[in-house]
């Protein structure tokens, strides 16, 4: 039985309004604090319905006439790459004035240059320079290292380019990321180093040419692993398949591949010069599958046969493997 | 009538509620504060939340892989490789333990040590001219790829435990620096495998230490459980110079242990082909009196003889040779021959291949494989007489 006193007076319109007025704040502060808590990262694989980013294609037109793959052979980084650009049809066949490039270098480890296990600051103060001088209005520098960036872009020498040159540098946060969706081998929805595709409308993969402990080889293709967030270590397992992937992903502008001096073992860190060698070449085109094929069979001197993942991107037609076959030119400075 | 009329017609009261009870609003209180827990739990959940955190684990299943004598169902044990070194090894001076890290106990010569305590010390290092560029990281096997990213799996191939790490800036060079990464592992063992597969082939012998050597820029060495990397920037003299420094004072700080390695120093480094050193962990040979054995491939007068050695007490190395003899004669033809330096000999051919197998106290070893006995036993013979060096 209820104790209620009927001389007390019940809850009159304006307690109830202010009530209900309680209630609803609280409800819509739930809601708002629940949203800005939400975090991208919570996009887990197989467990999302709604579909995530897709990249343009920042491919230039394919030309009957210009070559697709041209291949430098130098000293120097600045003088060889411009070679391997003009063989191309210079820097300006790819970036027009006004245009905002990115260069995606490969900044996965803390090490000094020397080491090859990064993108030389050379290469990246002579591709940014180009840039500039076709019209470039920007050029930012992104990359995801899984160990801190600002470590790995500072000892790789990269970060005094950057100041140098005037280089909008792109650090990783956590805001930066955002779902992928892709229809690749493995890679179907993953966070993804969004922030600079925002800005950017010319994309260039400037990688090193090096040994990998698990997957042979890390070249141009390989390089775009670096964009992916989260624990992507876990494709590790399906290395091959992922770097397939990358070729279905990402369609550059351009790709360079440093090969002035080679990690031909020990990779991907390295750590001794020993197993660094002088190759002098750098190779540029257009098609990333090309130019890792010319880079393992010609640079790391190994068979193509047993690189994996570019006969998997070649028999999807993501890119030719043999690049003998695509409009080449081989130029020495 | 006019209360009937204000709570409702029908001749019937309304309820009202006009008071809330004591207890009641203590349980609403409790509910709203447990709601809030829950939730910020679930936040908290969701934001540490690991993908990895119910995936398979294949470290898990390496306790299946001890071997059962007579169960045919257990996977066999592996064997560690460890491609390595053509440099001599050198005499291990007795060190104080007192340094900073603990040395295993227990345990006979080659045992298994315990799983060392990864300790997050930070890495000190008390040197003029030098300054931390950050903190200490430490990584362990989990997350060892944070570091290292796909270079991982090798360490982990060999049971790293951890790894620490720290930049020192070089202050009389701009710019320069020294790393300094310690990788620990399970055992001694372990840690001279992962040194030996990465060993720089041009790498200069390092005096401090019983395994290392210098390179072009840097430093590199096994010292107990620890593989110590210590990197410079550049070749400039003064970065070289305070990575030397750095070398020399880890090496004092880093405790001696070489449980389970003094096989693999009986291997002499004269005409060894690189890249071909292996530790084999049990049933070597097919023999499971052979345990812990070094091997590695030489180049002799020609040919290539590989040969094998596993120190143990007298006792047992004296059973393992009869023992071995006894299976060649069974499988092949076997017969004794002149003792060398005090050390007994037989000679077998066993499935088309020679062994000249040899013991002397507290040491067995020998070629096998071989296609030519005379060289094969050439080859021992030169080794006991200590002409292999």
């Amino acid at each position: 039985m209820s104790a209620s006193n009927p001389n007390e007076s019940p809850v009159n319109r304006r307690e109830f309004l202010v009530r209900l007025g309680i209630t609803g704040a609280l409800i819509a502060g739930s809601g708002l604090a629940a949203r800005k808590l939400w975090q991208p990262k919570h996009f887990v694989p197989g467990f999302e319905k709604e579909k995530g980013l897709q990249l343009k294609s920042y491919a230039p037109e394919l030309s009957k006439v210009m070559p697709s793959l041209a291949i430098a052979h130098g000293t120097e980084h600045e003088k060889t790459i411009r070679a391997a650009m003009t063989a191309l049809g210079g820097m300006e066949r790819f970036i027009k004035n006004g245009d905002v490039v990115m260069i995606k270098p490969n900044v996965a480890f803390d090490r000094p240059p020397a080491l090859a296990a990064t993108t030389h600051p050379d290469a990246l103060r002579a591709v940014a320079k180009l840039c500039f001088e076709a019209g470039a209005s920007k050029v930012i520098v992104a990359d995801n290292p899984i160990n801190s960036p600002t470590g790995c872009f500072f000892k790789s020498g990269l970060t005094a380019v950057a100041a140098e040159m005037n280089l909008d540098l792109m650090y990783p946060e956590t805001n930066s990321f955002a779902p992928l969706s892709l229809d690749g081998e493995v890679l179907k929805e993953w966070t993804f180093f969004n922030t600079p595709f925002k800005k950017a409308n010319k994309v260039i993969g400037l990688a090193p040419c090096k040994d990998h402990n698990l997957c042979h080889a890390s070249m141009t293709t390989k390089n775009w692993y670096g964009l992916l967030g989260g624990r992507r270590n876990q494709f590790h397992q399906h290395i091959h398949s992922i770097v397939s992937d990358f070729a279905l992903m990402m369609k550059p502008t351009l790709v360079i591949l440093d090969g002035m001096n080679v990690l031909m073992s020990n990779g991907p860190t390295g750590g001794r010069l020993s197993d660094v060698k002088p190759m002098n070449t750098i190779v540029a085109g257009t098609d990333m599958i090309s130019v890792d094929a010319y880079g393992y069979s010609h640079l790391l001197e190994r068979d193509i046969a047993e690189l994996t993942y570019l006969h998997k991107a070649q028999e999807r037609g993501l890119g030719n493997i043999n690049w003998k076959d695509t409009l080449h030119k081989e130029v020495t400075v | 009538m006019a209360t009937e009329k204000k709570y409702g017609g029908g001749g019937r009261k309304q309820f009202v509620r006009t008071r809330v009870p004591v207890v009641e609003s203590i349980s609403s209180a409790v509910i709203l504060l447990l709601i809030v827990a829950i939730s910020f739990a679930i936040w908290h959940k969701g934001k540490v939340f690991d993908p990895n955190l119910y995936a398979v684990r294949t470290d898990a299943l390496k306790s299946t892989a001890t071997a059962v004598e007579g169960k045919n169902g257990t996977a066999p044990s592996p064997t560690v490789t460890a491609p390595v070194v053509a440099d001599p090894p050198k005499a291990v001076a007795e060190k104080s333990t007192g340094g900073e890290e603990p040395t295993p106990e227990g345990g006979a010569e080659g045992a298994a040590a315990p799983k060392p305590p990864v300790k997050n010390l930070p890495l000190e290092i008390s040197l003029a001219g030098t300054k931390p560029m950050g903190d200490t990281e430490f990584y362990t096997a989990d997350n060892l790829y944070e570091k290292i990213d796909g270079r991982a799996p090798a360490y982990q191939s060999f049971n790293v435990v951890g790894l620490r790490c720290r930049s020192f800036a070089v202050t009389a060079a701009t710019g320069s620096f020294v790393d300094v990464y310690e990788y620990r592992f399970d055992t001694p063992v372990n840690a001279f495998g992962m040194f030996a597969l990465e060993r720089d082939p041009k790498g200069k012998p390092l005096e401090i230490v019983a395994d290392g050597y210098a390179a072009d820029m840097g430093y590199f060495y096994r010292q107990g459980a620890v593989y110590v990397q210590i990197i410079a920037s550049d070749t400039k003299p003064e970065t070289l110079a305070k990575a030397k420094s750095i070398a020399d004072i880890r090496a004092k700080d880093l405790p001696v242990d070489d449980k389970g390695l003094a096989g693999r120093k009986k291997l002499p480094a004269d005409g060894m082909i690189a890249d071909s050193v292996a530790y084999v962990p049990e049933n070597a040979q097919g023999q499971s009196s052979l345990k812990d054995v070094f091997q590695a491939k030489y180049k002799f007068t020609g040919a290539v003889i590989p040969f094998f050695v596993m120190v143990a007490s007298a006792d047992e190395t004296a059973k393992a040779w009869q023992a071995f003899q006894n299976f060649c004669g069974k499988f092949g033809t076997a017969e004794n021959l002149p003792d060398v330096n005090g050390a007994k000999i037989f000679r077998a051919q066993v499935f088309g291949k020679w062994k000249v197998v040899y013991q002397r106290a507290g040491e067995l070893g020998g070629a096998f494989d071989a296609d030519d006995a005379d060289q094969a036993r050439a080859f021992i013979e030169k080794y006991l007489r200590g002409e292999l060096k």
